[in-house]
């Protein structure tokens, strides 16, 4: 990462004094941005401290580090994802949440009353409780990698219920967020160093490629910028 | 109530709201949108580099519908109970100004003539007993030389990019050989093909197809539009879908039309709006004018006016109808009443092709409404006798630029893993080297599969949400099998490594937490009989005549091109009626 | 959006009939007639920039003007009789118009361009004084008092600076009067050299701050280029290469006044105002005198060769190599609207290739645009608004060095390898002429300062008045 955290700070903190800023529906995830402090490791404040340890190993597995670089630690998902707790989309503002609640085919989709937070919150206790009762006592965090790895798989295909939480559905959202964290604009606290975009040869905000339409199957030349300006 | 007067009501300001309310003001009308989404403009929000954000764009959906407040309930069939779509995920509808015009691809066609009269076509060729029991096969009652110079203006508006077949009957180009005759060309040349789809535009000609740029309304110069707003030439930044362009280069309402809309003095744009209800008269044959919310102070506020003009998304124009009682409801089990009739939709399916290590296809490069595709098994340039089935698809590959956290999400496709070990050398492979390849088809209409109201859950503002009743059918799924099953050769030819067919298969259902598309249609149709129809050939309510409703909610069935060029040309077909006959004598302009 | 710098609220001007196409009646009475004429005149003369705050009553004035020795506030000129000028007789708004002299007899601030306004016929004059008795509704509200302490306060010395540097009226008639090579050109020299004000940004000034030229009749000096203006640095209207007007054609320059767009370039700052509450409501007619008596003026510099493209920087970016200085930075941030050859994408997004902003010898307008960005609003005849984001929190102010240099080498001051090798000396501390900044903060500037100062090239010489005023120093207070 070449460019500080300042300066992302800085970043945002212009944006807070533009007129289009306020504009923005979601915008406490931007003023977020600019609460964090680059200084020390990420404190959660969302996730307590176990949730926390169960976030870290179940990201790590889903986006392992490996010969190809960080994993989803190293790039910042866990904080993605803690910070996109106190948003719109993390208390699910952003969603239809009106009752009745009631079960449906799987197809028809998502008909909880959890926002994602309480999936979390929930499914996390659920999972930690699960995993515990099936491996001596030992909370998931504690589980060797490929232990880990095989409890993931048991609740992606799982009908178990991990408290009011399906397994397979604290899976995906797990999976989604992770993802999101390794792969959106690092403003939003994960994608450190623009490695995952790095990985997928993605060039960032950069956003122009007149040059580059059809180069008859050659790659493109240019590394990542980000948003507000990091490259790697 | 605070109660307020205009001459024209638009509700809704997408493509379809901001043409009619142009349209109405050139006319000397005074014309009040209403729009209960935010005020957005692409010079303000929609600024570089802060609108180029996948999180906040595509997977948060700035742009789109707030679901908290309303969104619809499903069911696949009758005999079920319908649950909230409580997440975005199948379809997208937009909120805003803007509205889906906001965050469209920008894939602009006009239309296979033949679809406009359907079933007589399809009865002329067939013969009537080879539409399945239960399909409510329908003509729109409007000819493509009735809407050829609509289109023309659309396209012209929009600054859309394309490559003539012909014009004025000449062969004037090496455009879509199935296209119908033009009267001018498109206001810009095709945009370029990006690597992928130049080797599909090869290999599919090797084949026997007849391959062609797919006409674009993302500029491929700069441009001034007849209303003098600019655009700027699309860079193929791929931040299309889901996104203001921040190029100025696809159009939209808000760079397209607004721009110049907001000087005429005659308009107003209010924002923040939301109507309930279309008000009638005592005998509910005529609109008085409107009640809408205002969402800031939350008060109603009665408008007055002498036209009104639904031109909300396409379901949403049905459940105002539903809410205010223009019209009768659709009713499955009868068959009587025409509000919700022939909801459809359309098919799609995604194939894969993986190219040599060499080769990389950089899919983050491209234009929404780029690519090459080709139009053999669309409508009827093809012979369904043998096939039994009922409509078509175009094929192509459309590479929209394709962003990271979807394409993480989605998966590297095939057998790979979609997560933990393997999974980023899938990605890395699938992302750098692979294309897709779309059949994007029809959807027929279907006595059991229609628009009604929720017994159970309501809006935020308490009124009942739509209900969709909606599956696939039998003849739609063999429709997208057939078309998929001639993609084969093309992979073969392109020289992929390997490559995966995506189709529908016997019995799916609709699944409502998979992208699909946006391009809803039907559930206040057009045509000629009152019996079967909720709008007349103009888009008239045959019941309230001064009320006009726009949209693809006009569409008696799902055809296989996109919608929005449609859209366009009904909207300015509809408008040049009403100036040129309504305006002067207001009633019905087809008599029942 | 309005700027507020004294002095230098830019504006070109016109006085026509021609509005008269837009009446209703073919026989409008007279007037009605007149009324419509001197709206024409107060737009051509750009009263409402100053005049009218941003969401104010038309003409109530209150508009700020920020100077080291204190705010002044424009006036309320709306008829009002207590507030405004509703006691002016005609002949005393003449004299506070063309002269500087307030009815009391108190000398204006010369933040009113009368020294230009001399030059305004009394056909002018007189409509003007009937459009805003007439046209213009009373605004019961008093401007906002003047900070400025004694005695600084006093406004007697300005009688003396009256007396050196504002011409009579009847001197300046003579002048607008004397012999031009068509009809059209004089009525674009009397439209650019008086109601327009333009050389009051576009041309240099004096030791008392004072315009060197107040009309092509004395010298070619006149419109050759002023000194920065918030930060930006007006350039040359005359035939000058590379820095001036060489390159536009007239249909260039109309379409310029008209939409503040054209396939050259695009206004930003002062400019863009000058545009939206001016030019643009001028006739077709007058703008072509304007662009023809502009294109008559010869070059201020005329040994100037004229520029020519150079593909060296575009070939470079386009195949991938983007090692130059600050040419990644380019490539990040500025080629999607501007195209790695520079060429843009005009009229939406300007070039930069040949674009005299790009050539001046100081960077000044191209960091301050790169750092605080531009907006350029929607006109009548193109109604597009464009923006283009602000860099300032983005880029290091090294990095926005950097890239201006790159900007420079590559597309505009192409003498610039050779003085290059050192672009990390602070510039001196400019007086910026008219300091008074609403819009931007001392910090902003004082930035952008720097920054000028470590683009390679950037020329070390102080402007002919910041010498004459004393670089670094507060401009005098008299001048004020």
């Amino acid at each position: 990462m070449k460019m500080p955290s300042p300066t992302r700070r800085h970043f945002i903190g212009g944006l807070l004094g533009s007129a289009s800023f306020w504009l923005y529906s979601d915008h406490k995830v931007w003023a977020d941005a600019l609460a964090v402090g680059n200084a020390g490791p990420y404190a959660p404040r969302y996730f307590n401290k176990e949730e926390w340890r169960f976030l870290n190993a179940a990201c790590e597995r889903i986006y392992p580090t490996d010969a190809h670089g960080p994993g989803a630690r190293g790039l910042g998902a866990p904080e993605f994802i803690d910070r996109q707790m106190d948003t719109a989309y993390g208390r699910g503002e952003l969603w239809y949440m009106s009752g009745p609640f009631v079960s449906a085919p799987a197809n028809l989709g998502y008909q909880l009353s959890l926002p994602p937070r309480e999936v979390y919150r929930q499914g996390i206790a659920g999972a930690d409780a699960y995993v515990r009762a099936h491996h001596d006592g030992r909370s998931f965090a504690d589980l060797e990698a490929a232990e880990q790895t095989a409890v993931l798989k048991e609740f992606e295909h799982g009908e178990m219920a991990l408290g009011a939480v399906p397994a397979h559905l604290l899976f995906e959202q797990l999976r989604q967020n992770t993802l999101e964290g390794v792969f959106s604009d690092p403003l939003y606290g994960g994608n450190k160093g623009l490695a995952g975009w790095t990985l997928l040869g993605f060039p960032g905000a950069r956003a122009d490629f007149m040059d580059w339409v059809n180069q008859e199957g050659a790659a493109y030349p240019f590394g990542p910028v980000s948003i507000s300006g990091e490259t790697a | 109530m605070t109660t307020k007067k205009t001459d024209a009501i638009v509700i809704g300001a997408g493509w379809a709201g901001s043409i009619l309310a142009k349209e109405l003001t050139e006319a000397g009308l005074s014309v009040t949108i209403l729009e209960r989404g935010e005020d957005r403009a692409t010079a303000v929000e929609g600024d570089y580099p802060t609108s180029i954000d996948e999180l906040r764009g595509a997977i948060r959906h700035r742009l789109f519908q707030n679901l908290s407040q309303s969104t619809v309930t499903i069911r696949n069939t009758t005999d079920q109970v319908a649950v909230p779509y409580r997440r975005l995920a199948a379809f997208l509808p937009g909120e805003g100004v803007g509205g889906a015009g906001l965050h469209w691809s920008g894939v602009h066609f006009r239309v296979a003539p033949d679809d406009l009269a359907l079933r007589t076509n399809v009865i002329a060729k067939y013969g009537k007993n080879f539409i399945p029991e239960g399909m409510n096969l329908q003509d729109y009652d409007v000819t493509y030389e009735e809407l050829e110079p609509f289109f023309d203006k659309a396209e012209k508006v929009f600054g859309t990019s394309g490559e003539p077949y012909t014009i004025k009957g000449k062969v004037a180009g090496t455009g879509n050989p199935f296209a119908p005759d033009r009267s001018d060309a498109f206001p810009l040349p095709a945009m370029k093909d990006v690597y992928s789809a130049s080797i599909f535009k090869k290999a599919a000609a090797n084949v026997g197809y007849h391959p062609y740029s797919l006409p674009a309304a993302n500029a491929s110069a700069q441009y001034t539009n007849p209303y003098g707003v600019q655009m700027g030439p699309c860079n193929f930044c791929g931040y299309c879908s889901g996104y203001d362009c921040y190029m100025y280069s696809k159009a939209s309402p808000n760079v397209n039309i607004l721009p110049a809309l907001r000087q005429d003095p005659k308009f107003t744009l209010i924002t923040k709006a939301h109507v309930l209800k279309v008000d009638l008269d005592s005998d509910g044959k005529k609109a008085t004018g409107v009640t809408y919310l205002d969402l800031r102070t939350n008060q109603e506020v009665q408008l007055k006016a002498d036209l009104v003009i639904i031109s909300a998304f396409q379901f949403h124009n049905v459940h105002l109808m539903l809410l205010s009682g223009i019209g009768e409801p659709y009713d499955p089990v009868k068959n009587t009443g025409t509000i919700g009739r022939n909801f459809v939709y359309q098919t799609i399916t995604t194939s894969r092709a993986w190219l040599p290590s060499k080769q990389y296809t950089n899919l983050f490069v491209g234009a929404g409404g780029a690519g090459v595709a080709i139009d053999d098994f669309n409508s009827m340039n093809f012979d369904h006798g043998p096939l039994g089935f009922v409509g078509g698809s175009p094929v192509w590959v459309n590479q929209a630029g394709v962003k990271p956290i979807a394409a993480a999400i989605g998966g590297p496709g095939g057998k790979a893993p979609t997560w933990g070990e393997g999974y980023k050398d899938a990605m890395v492979e699938t992302y750098r080297h692979s294309l897709t390849i779309d059949a994007h088809g029809s959807n027929m209409a279907y006595r059991d599969i229609y628009l009604d109201l929720d017994p159970t859950y309501k809006n935020a503002y308490g009124q009942p949400l739509l209900r969709m009743t909606f599956t696939w059918k039998d003849n739609d799924i063999r429709m997208n099998q057939y078309v998929v099953s001639k993609i084969e050769p093309i992979m073969k030819e392109l020289g992929a490594t390997r490559y995966a067919l995506g189709t529908l298969h016997a019995n799916d259902v609709f699944d409502t937490r998979r992208y699909q598309t946006t391009h809803l249609g039907g559930g206040a149709v057009m045509g000629a009989d009152p019996k079967t129809s909720a709008i007349n050939r103009y888009l008239q309510s045959w019941d309230v005549s001064n009320v006009f409703v726009i949209g693809a909610s006009a569409f008696p069935q799902g055809m296989g091109y996109n919608p929005t060029g449609m859209v366009a040309a009904l909207a300015y077909w509809a408008a040049y009626h009403i100036r040129t006959t309504y305006l002067k004598n207001p009633g019905p302009m087809v008599q029942a | 959006m309005k700027h507020c710098t004294f002095s230098f609220t830019t504006a070109l001007g016109a006085a026509a009939l021609l509005v008269l196409g837009h009446m209703p009646q073919a026989r409008a009475d007279a007037s009605a007639d007149l009324v419509a004429k001197g709206r024409y005149v107060a737009e051509a003369s750009d009263c409402s920039a100053c005049h009218t705050i941003k969401g104010g009553k038309p003409y109530g004035g209150g508009m700020e003007f920020k100077l080291p020795i204190g705010s002044i506030y424009s006036s309320n000129i709306s008829p009002d009789p207590a507030h405004g000028i509703g006691t002016y007789s005609e002949a005393e708004f003449a004299r506070a118009v063309r002269e500087g002299v307030r009815k009391d007899g108190a000398s204006l601030y010369p933040a009113m361009p009368f020294p230009s306004y001399a030059r305004m016929s009394d056909s002018d004059i007189h409509a003007l004084y009937i459009y805003f008795m007439k046209g213009v509704q009373p605004v019961a509200q008093a401007a906002p008092a003047n900070g400025i302490p004694w005695p600084m306060s006093m406004r007697w010395p300005m009688i003396f600076w009256r007396a050196v540097f504002a011409p009579s009226v009847a001197s300046a008639q003579k002048d607008v009067n004397r012999t031009f090579p068509t009809p059209a050109i004089a009525r674009g020299a009397y439209l650019v050299e008086g109601p327009g004000h333009c050389g009051a940004c576009h041309s240099p000034r004096g030791i008392a701050l004072q315009e060197k030229a107040l009309s092509a009749s004395s010298g070619t000096a006149f419109l050759s280029g002023g000194a920065p203006i918030d930060g930006f640095v007006p350039t040359s209207l005359r035939q000058d290469q590379r820095t001036g007007l060489a390159s536009w054609s007239e249909d260039d320059i109309v379409a310029f006044l008209s939409t503040g767009r054209n396939l050259k370039g695009e206004s930003f700052g002062g400019m863009t105002d000058a545009v939206y509450h001016g030019t643009q409501h001028l006739t077709v007619e007058d703008l072509h005198a304007m662009a023809q008596y502009l294109r008559s003026l010869q070059p201020n510099s005329p040994n100037v060769a004229a520029w020519q493209y150079d593909p060296a920087a575009a070939t470079a970016l386009q195949h991938g190599d983007a090692s130059a200085r600050g040419a990644k930075v380019y490539v990040d941030h500025c080629a999607a609207c501007h195209r790695t050859d520079g060429h843009g994408y005009a009229p939406a997004f300007p070039p930069l290739a040949g674009n005299p902003v790009v050539m001046s010898d100081q960077p000044d307008s191209l960091v301050h645009v790169v750092q605080s960005g531009a907006a350029l609003p929607g006109m009548t005849k193109a109604p597009s608004a464009f923006v283009m984001p602000s860099y300032s929190q983005m880029l290091s102010a090294q990095q926005i060095a950097d890239v201006v240099t790159f900007i420079r080498g590559a597309w505009g001051e192409q003498r610039l390898p050779r003085r290059c090798g050192n672009g990390h000396q602070p510039a001196e501390i400019r007086s910026p002429a008219g300091a008074g900044r609403k819009t931007r903060s001392a910090e902003l500037n004082q930035r952008q300062r720097k920054v000028s100062g470590m683009v390679a090239g950037h020329r070390k010489a102080a402007t002919d008045a910041q010498k004459e005023t004393g670089a670094g120093s507060s401009p005098a207070p008299v001048l004020i």
